[in-house]
């Protein structure tokens, strides 16, 4: 039994030698959630912006004009490949405005 | 989950605090207030972080409280955190990774940690790390982009290799002019630009660094581990984290993060309206200069005859500080604090301590202003003008508390 220990020991301890030192498991990310607002447009939303980043980060842009929520969702389509079509746009928007708008059309 | 312990969880989250404000008709008046200083640090901590107030998991992007600016050196687990990009290795081999360096260079190399950490001679230095949109909420109407209050900001001592050693040993040839670069970071589709910065070749100075080791011990992954660029003096947007790739260029390339972010109008003011953008724009590269207090925070009681040490850091590009003064009656006079020894370089926080006693009850506020030694200084908040990214905030730094009889 001891010298199976024994064994055991040196297996591990080569083991650990052979991947040299690297000490670094990785990490694991939490998931936290940021609630969205409730309202007209909230699924269709969520299922467009959150599949590639928190909602998060799209609240902390801070309260916005429509024009600014606009240019946010072109530019996620143009850069981003963001998969919303041309005529679901104005649903997101809309939802954004209502949601997290600064009450300024421009 | 109960209903309460639900609410209170959205409570901590920034995200929380900003869905909860109403703006009224008024909002798109053009001023420049105090940052926001209220947000509390999240219940949920991130991996090798402390908690921390927390804007966003995916990325994650974290704010570093207030209490964190009375040391000159930012511990790890409390240095902000800054992602561009969704998608972050959670497992790098530090066996496996390299940085590939190629383009317009002589010899297309691939090099390991090992041989960074072996074949090239090893340097440190210590720098401010901020963000270019640090206390980004000082600005009204609100500019696009993370909301930050005061604390996207950190200073580290950083070991590596100089990047223009790197550089000759892959050979640049003559035309060569300009460097990009990017990590490992990736946005959900793989059609989309990755988030590579450029830095023209006639920039490149030996304080220029590519950094394995933060405060004595490998980067936090949140952090860019195994391996992120340094550029002293400049705000982060180019310190590219995980890096592994190095492309040298001829022509400058054109780059959405280049042309599109991180810009301020190219005017004396690097200001405009936002009914009047202005057309031409810069990068905003070299830090301007600026100091926080760490201590006291908003909103704590002190004892009325008793001392208070008001501890704060300061910093700029890179020209040095020559003074912090404090004020204690609204900015109409200021006092010199007691600036720590300039041991860590001129592009390190100089720590700064300066003790008041409150004589009466009531609100006190405590204001400190950074001046460097070309004499510039932070102006009043008010004094700021607005740019549409919210970049380059510098006011006078301002805490209020409490004193109790």
């Amino acid at each position: 039994m001891r010298s199976v220990i024994k064994l055991t020991a040196a297996i591990i301890v080569c083991s650990t030698t052979a991947t040299f030192a690297d000490s670094n498991k990785g990490i694991k990310m939490p998931y936290i959630e940021f609630p969205m607002k409730p309202g007209k447009g909230m699924y269709s939303t969520k299922g467009k912006c959150n599949m590639c980043h928190s909602w998060g980060y799209t609240i902390n842009q801070g309260p916005q004009s429509k024009a600014f929520w606009r240019k946010k969702v072109i530019k996620m389509i143009e850069v981003f490949h963001a998969p919303i079509k041309n005529e679901d746009i104005e649903e997101v928007v809309a939802y954004l405005y209502a949601n997290y708008g600064n009450g300024e059309e421009d | 989950m109960q209903r309460r312990d639900f609410f209170k969880q959205t409570l901590t989250l920034a995200g929380g605090a900003v869905v909860g404000t109403t703006f009224s008709e008024a909002s798109q008046q053009v001023e420049t207030l105090h940052p926001v200083d209220d947000r509390k640090v999240s219940d949920i901590a991130f991996p090798q972080k402390r908690p921390l107030i927390t804007y966003s998991d995916r990325p994650p992007l974290l704010e570093s409280p207030r209490e964190v600016f009375t040391s000159p050196i930012t511990p790890n687990d409390l240095f902000f955190v800054r992602w561009h990009m969704p998608m972050i290795p959670t497992y790098i081999s530090k066996n496996r990774f390299t940085l590939h360096i190629h383009g317009a260079v002589e010899r297309e190399l691939k090099l390991s940690l090992k041989s960074l950490q072996t074949e090239f001679e090893q340097v440190e230095l210590t720098a401010v790390l901020q963000c270019g949109g640090n206390s980004r909420t000082a600005f009204k109407p609100t500019a696009g982009g993370i909301q930050w209050g005061i604390g996207a900001m950190g200073c580290a001592r950083w070991k590596g290799v100089r990047l223009k050693d790197v550089l000759a040993k892959a050979g640049l040839t003559k035309d060569a002019r300009w460097i990009g670069f990017n990590g490992l970071e990736k946005a959900v589709y793989a059609e989309t630009d990755n988030f590579v910065r450029a830095l023209e070749l006639e920039k490149l100075s030996d304080n220029i660094i590519l950094a394995y080791e933060m405060n004595g011990e490998d980067l936090p992954y949140l952090n860019g581990y195994p391996l992120r660029l340094i550029i002293p003096g400049t705000y982060s947007d180019s310190w590219i984290k995980m890096i592994s790739n190095i492309k040298v260029t001829k022509e400058k390339m054109r780059l959405h993060f280049m042309e599109h972010a991180y810009r301020i109008p190219d005017n004396e003011c690097e200001c405009e309206t936002p009914d009047n953008l202005t057309q031409k724009t810069k990068p905003i590269e070299k830090m301007n200069v600026n100091s926080v207090i760490g201590y006291p925070v908003s909103g704590i009681k002190v004892k009325q005859g008793a001392e208070l040490i008001v501890r704060g850091v300061a910093f700029d590009g890179g020209e040095g500080i020559a003074k912090v003064e404090v004020s204690t009656d609204g900015g109409t006079t200021w006092q010199e604090a007691k600036l720590d020894k300039d041991e860590a370089g001129r592009y390190a926080y100089r720590a700064f301590t300066h003790p008041i006693t409150p004589k009466q009850g009531g609100t006190l506020s405590i204001m400190c202003r950074a001046t460097n030694t070309k004499g510039e200084t932070q102006p009043f908040p008010h004094e700021i003008k607005w740019n549409r990214g919210g970049y380059k905030y510098n006011g006078i730094d301002e805490v209020t508390v409490k004193v109790v009889v």
